[in-house]
């Protein structure tokens, strides 16, 4: 058999991104103590994924910070959360920065993330992230499942930036595949399956993203609410979001869920405007559903 | 096919089902078609869609959510190769659902929804079709929606009319419905609407043809311009579209 340079470099390169690969995985278990407060049980935790502590909110809640303290993910990269919200626990979930996705280097598959949440009854997850930022060249793939139990609540957004736009980067990743399913007592609620490939589609196409860049999408449920009260909760927060779209650089939209719960979308120029929309909606929303104070999550960086 | 008509409809002639595509894939069909314009209402009152951008914002929605709902109306089509007929109830809810949860927003799901139901309804009184009689009944059981894409894909099987002649014809419908809406709202030509659809056909012959290869759970569909048009209709002072 005979064996080219170029198959050996090939080979090289391929053993070296085994070697390199990160495999990581992060469970996460809230549950709620006697006291009614809500503490981080138990946690599994492979590097560079971190969770340092829990800090106790003043509702009672548990707030935990998301480090990866690589700094970022690389072609090949596979990493799992596991969350599991138990029955009556309340969970604030963030990062502490914007999740970077480097360029894949020739020979290593995509980075890989996948997100697991189960929210037990009557119990509340907030996943409040920063952005999610391709770099120029980088191929990510991510999965996010959020399984509701009766009476389980979500607040979960993802921000999708176009890239390093301080360096020039703006739509200049290979692909950004992103799907996430919601489902409520078993049933689907919410489904999207988003595959950004803008060296294949035209994505400032009108079908698309338009003149805008960057987007959000947030989803807002909690089980056993029957459509009305959605339809009430859709007009109330829609005063929020249409507050805050400025045409040009802004735009909020809200809407109904098949059941159980609202999605909100942004689009926007800038991601200035993204994170405190996000926050003003979640505000809302939040007093609307639970009559309780959001808590911005205190950043440790 | 299993029953006594469809085994007559298995029997009709190639013209008899030419005739049957056009009825079917008309856009003027009386299921209430004209009623929606699927958010693109909020955009062209934003002015954010002009004249010279329909036919490349065509082209987007075919990829995206053209894409979506070919592969639906293939799965839908399908399922009629099934003897099972609980297999075949399931399966048919199973992809309204997913559809339902896909469509991220309310008028445009209900608008997609109410489309399926007319089309289904209006097939239903034409004759016997006890295949779709089941899935009527299954998805009033499961409270399950009957999306315009899958209804027509499992109507076409129904009718024996080729899978991928379906396939186009719906895409061809559904973007001419597109055209027609935007003919309302803003000053398009009937030349120029027609050079617009006639230059979109090789598009909807590669959408078609990549819809084959794909199943409903990976397909992708992402157009958050217009999904925030549709989810901000509801909040237009003046409408003439319901969606």
């Amino acid at each position: 058999m005979i064996t080219t340079a170029r198959e050996v470099r090939q080979g090289i390169e391929l053993e070296a991104a085994a070697r390199n690969h990160v495999r990581s995985t992060m469970r996460l278990d809230f549950a709620r103590d006697s006291g009614g407060h809500t503490l981080l049980r138990e946690s599994f935790q492979e590097p560079p994924l971190k969770v340092v502590r829990a800090f106790a909110l003043d509702d009672g809640s548990a707030l935990a910070h998301l480090h990866n303290v690589s700094g970022g993910l690389l072609g090949g990269d596979h990493l799992s959360l596991q969350i599991n919200v138990e029955a009556g626990a309340s969970a604030q979930i963030t990062t502490t920065g914007a999740t970077r996705i480097y360029h894949a280097r020739r020979g290593f598959s995509a980075t890989t993330q996948c997100n697991d949440a189960i929210v037990g009854e009557g119990a509340l997850l907030e996943y409040l992230p920063d952005a999610i930022i391709p770099f120029a060249g980088a191929d990510f793939f991510q999965r996010t499942t959020i399984d509701l139990s009766e009476d389980a609540g979500a607040i979960w957004w993802e921000i999708l930036a176009p890239g390093r736009e301080a360096s020039g980067e703006r739509f200049a990743y290979e692909r950004v595949v992103m799907r996430a399913r919601v489902n409520a007592l078993g049933h689907r609620i919410a489904c999207e399956n988003i595959c950004m490939q803008p060296g294949k589609h035209d994505v400032a196409s009108l079908a698309r993203f338009g003149s805008y860049s960057y987007s959000a999408t947030f989803y807002i449920c909690r089980v056993g609410m029957d459509a009305s009260y959605w339809r009430t909760a859709e007009d109330h927060l829609r005063e929020a979001t249409s507050s805050l779209t400025r045409p040009g650089q802004t735009l909020w939209g809200i809407s109904t869920l098949v059941a159980h719960g609202l999605v909100v979308r942004c689009l926007a120029r800038s991601g200035r405007d993204v994170l405190p929309g996000l926050q003003a909606v979640w505000r809302q929303a939040k007093m609307h559903l639970y009559n309780r104070e959001a808590i911005p999550p205190r950043k440790v960086n | 096919m299993k029953d006594g008509n469809e085994r007559d409809f298995a029997a009709v002639t190639e013209e008899l089902v030419f005739l049957r595509l056009l009825h079917l894939a008309d856009s003027a069909l009386p299921i209430g078609g004209l009623a929606h314009s699927f958010g693109l209402e909020t955009l062209a009152s934003a002015g954010m869609l002009d004249v010279s951008d329909l036919a490349d914002f065509l082209r987007g929605h075919l990829q995206e959510a053209g894409m979506l709902e070919a592969v639906a109306c293939r799965e839908a089509y399908r399922l009629l190769a099934t003897d099972d007929t609980d297999l075949l109830a399931a399966r048919w809810v199973e992809i309204n659902d997913y559809l339902s949860a896909m469509k991220c927003a309310r008028e445009s799901r209900a608008a997609s929804a109410s489309l399926g139901r007319n089309f289904l309804q209006a097939i239903l009184r034409l004759g016997d079709f006890p295949a779709l009689r089941e899935t009527w009944d299954a998805s009033l059981a499961a409270k399950s929606q009957i999306h315009h894409a899958a209804a027509f894909g499992l109507v076409s099987a129904t009718f024996n009319l080729p899978e991928t002649l379906a396939v186009q014809a719906f895409l061809n419908q559904s973007t001419a419905s597109l055209v027609s809406a935007y003919q309302r709202l803003l000053p398009l030509g009937q030349t120029e609407a027609t050079h617009i659809l006639w230059n979109l056909k090789p598009v909807i012959a590669e959408v078609s043809a990549a819809s084959a290869t794909h199943t409903l759970q990976e397909v992708s569909c992402f157009m958050p311009l217009l999904d925030w048009g549709a989810m901000e209709h509801p909040a237009l002072s003046t409408r003439l579209f319901v969606s």
